[in-house]
């Protein structure tokens, strides 16, 4: 009992970061029907960032941070101005294509920029150590993370819901001609999304650092594989519902491996495709509500 | 008429491709076999890609398993019993098949294979198809890589038999083409066809399209196959981690950039990608201008360059070089037709 606890405790974590992720995910698919391979770059572009900051510039943790927000939100911007926006209303497999084509150039880029080998991200000392409760290790930065991530998830929930803004953005997602024949100013809607969700996306980069405690140019392919399944397990374009699938994408993996041999600890990406193949002939239209039509 | 042209074709492709194997340089050869090869691998995922509109990512997971049903046909019983001491059954360790039982083999295989995955995912439209091909690659070698006692984990086969030749590529290259170019105008390509552009009008017109999906798919997963097989017996060695989503990602590239839908478009797609592709990559290890100055290595630039190219085609020529049309008989009567107008001015 005492290992399930610890390894749940353990997960939530990995859990956050994918809930973080499957937001933001969620999020473009519903405004613009945008499957964004590109969002894992976006989140490997804010760790390096924060990694070039702290380590070359020897500037404190804090403005590492702030450089990982800005790093994503100028490349997921960046991203939707070159690629996706000339080919508005292109069609969902043509901006797939392009997203795809836009995470191998960038993840190229920066491997050729940066190599691929691991790099240290330097976690302050008030992050460090561990609190025991009973049998049960918890460790202190797994506890700031949960809490920012359901803060920052709150406040996205809210944004969405009971704003002016926010309800715009759910009324292109349903029909965006109609919304802007209606007056919803589209194209900035639609840079509101990207500038959030890659918000949420450089979140999950500093999580991802203080986490592992390193951050590679090859980080974001797990990240966006896991957070496109869990966009879809919560209801595409539902983002309370992904932030909820996000958590049990999280904490079904580690304990999937938890309770695997040892020698097939390798198995661990095959279970994301078994939920996701379970769900696809079961419910493929996700646990939740999906935001689309 | 009927079958005579036949007889004058395929004496004369022979003599050409005798004359190619006896007279062709080394690098143009392989050249050209690569070029074979990408060939077979666009025009197969042109027909659910293109067609079908079943939108599959997950043909490189189908090449890997149709790769290692042949490698464990095709490789020496040295290698097989001795170096690896690999656990499959013993008749399949103490024999080396010959190249088209291996060829077939992994093809049905991999037809079998991918059709068999694809099932649950047919009554997906669109995107959730796509997801669920996309696990294709993801799902094989993730279970390649952790079956070290059968497939040799991650570190891979090597000491294949260089079977790979220009008569085996270019004939199934060729049949591949002949084949598309008379579905095309037979009632199932018509059917799939259709099916891409309007599913509901396709079954409106009673088209079954569960079993015209499955066709297109094991169709298309066959060749894919064969392709895959004679790659790794081009190439000599086979890493699970090469078939992923990058490898597709670069026959996606080529059906985009000739024209999705098109035959021709895919056949120029892969000529394109492939001189592309051969061009860059002396360039990536780096090398001496003239001993003026140094190029550095520049691991990766083949890719960035693709992705580059593909961004701009969407945005620029969103239905590619040929769109969905065919370059035919008509096609050659048009050009000649605006040269005769010309040389008559």
């Amino acid at each position: 009992m005492d290992y399930f606890l610890q390894q749940l405790i353990n997960s939530l974590g990995w859990g956050s970061l994918n809930a973080l992720m499957a937001a933001g995910y969620t999020m473009t698919f519903g405004i613009i029907g945008l499957v964004n391979f590109a969002h894992g770059e976006v989140m490997m572009v804010g760790a390096l960032t924060a990694f070039w900051v702290m380590v070359f510039l020897q500037l404190p943790f804090w403005l590492g941070c702030l450089a990982a927000l800005l790093g994503s939100i100028v490349v997921g911007l960046l991203i939707e101005r070159i690629a996706f926006k000339p080919l508005r209303g292109a069609g969902m497999i043509s901006l797939f294509i392009t997203s795809l084509a836009a995470s191998f150039g960038i993840r190229t880029l920066f491997i050729m920029l940066f190599t691929d080998r691991v790099k240290p991200f330097p976690v302050p000392d008030f992050l460090k150590g561990v609190l025991l409760l009973g049998n049960l290790i918890l460790f202190k930065k797994t506890i700031l993370i949960v809490l920012l991530t359901l803060f920052f998830c709150g406040l996205v929930i809210y944004f969405v819901k009971y704003t002016k803004t926010g309800a715009a953005m759910r009324a292109m997602s349903y029909d965006p001609e109609i919304a802007g024949t209606m007056g919803v100013p589209t194209e900035r809607i639609i840079v509101v999304v990207f500038a959030m969700a890659s918000f949420l996306a450089g979140l999950a980069a500093i999580f991802w650092g203080i986490k592992f405690g390193s951050v590679r140019c090859s980080m974001g392919v797990i990240m966006v594989v896991n957070a496109f399944i869990a966009s879809v397990l919560g209801g595409i374009g539902n983002v309370s519902g992904a932030i909820v699938a996000g958590y049990i994408i999280g904490i079904g993996e580690t304990l999937f491996v938890a309770y695997l041999p040892d020698h097939l600890v390798g198995l661990r990406p095959l279970f994301v495709w078994i939920v996701l193949f379970v769900l696809l002939i079961f419910k493929p239209s996700g646990l939740f509500r999906p935001n689309i039509k | 008429m009927g079958y005579s042209k036949f007889f004058i074709v395929i004496p004369g492709l022979a003599f050409i491709f005798y004359l190619l194997d006896q007279f062709l340089p080394n690098f143009w050869m392989t050249l050209l076999l690569l070029f074979g090869i990408n060939t077979i691998l666009a025009v197969s995922l042109n027909l659910t890609n293109g067609w079908a509109n079943l939108f599959s990512l997950g043909h490189g997971g189908i090449m890997l398993v149709g790769g290692y049903a042949a490698a464990f046909l095709t490789l020496p019983v040295s290698f097989k019993r001795d170096l690896l001491d690999l656990a499959l059954p013993s008749f399949m360790v103490n024999m080396q098949a010959p190249f088209l039982p291996a060829l077939l083999a992994g093809g049905l295989l991999g037809a079998a294979f991918g059709t068999v995955l694809a099932l649950p995912a047919m009554r997906l439209k669109g995107l959730y198809f796509l997801l669920a091909t996309l696990g294709f690659n993801f799902i094989t070698i993730t279970i390649v890589e952790n079956l070290p006692q059968i497939t040799n984990g991650p570190m891979g086969l090597r000491q294949f038999p260089a079977h790979t030749n220009i008569w085996w590529v270019w004939s199934i290259a060729i049949l591949l083409i002949y084949l598309c170019f008379r579905l095309r105008k037979s009632f199932f390509g018509r059917a799939l066809i259709v099916m891409g552009q309007d599913q509901d009008l396709a079954e409106h017109l009673g088209i079954n399209l569960l079993k015209y999906k499955v066709y297109a798919f094991g169709l298309s997963c066959f060749f894919t196959a064969m392709g895959g097989i004679l790659w790794i017996h081009l190439i000599l060695n086979l890493y699970p981690k090469v078939f992923g989503i990058h490898l597709v990602f670069n026959v996606v590239t080529m059906i985009v950039i000739g024209g999705l839908g098109s035959i021709s478009g895919a056949i120029i797609g892969a000529a394109i990608i492939t001189g592309f592709v051969e061009i860059l990559s002396p360039i990536e290890e780096g090398f001496s201008f003239f001993g003026l100055f140094e190029v550095p290595r520049l691991l990766g630039l083949t890719t960035l360059m693709l992705s580059a190219a593909l961004i701009t085609i969407l945005i620029l020529r969103p239905a590619g070089i040929m769109g969905r049309k065919e370059f035919d008989r008509s096609s050659i009567r048009r050009i000649l037709g605006a040269l005769r107008l010309k040389t008559k001015e």
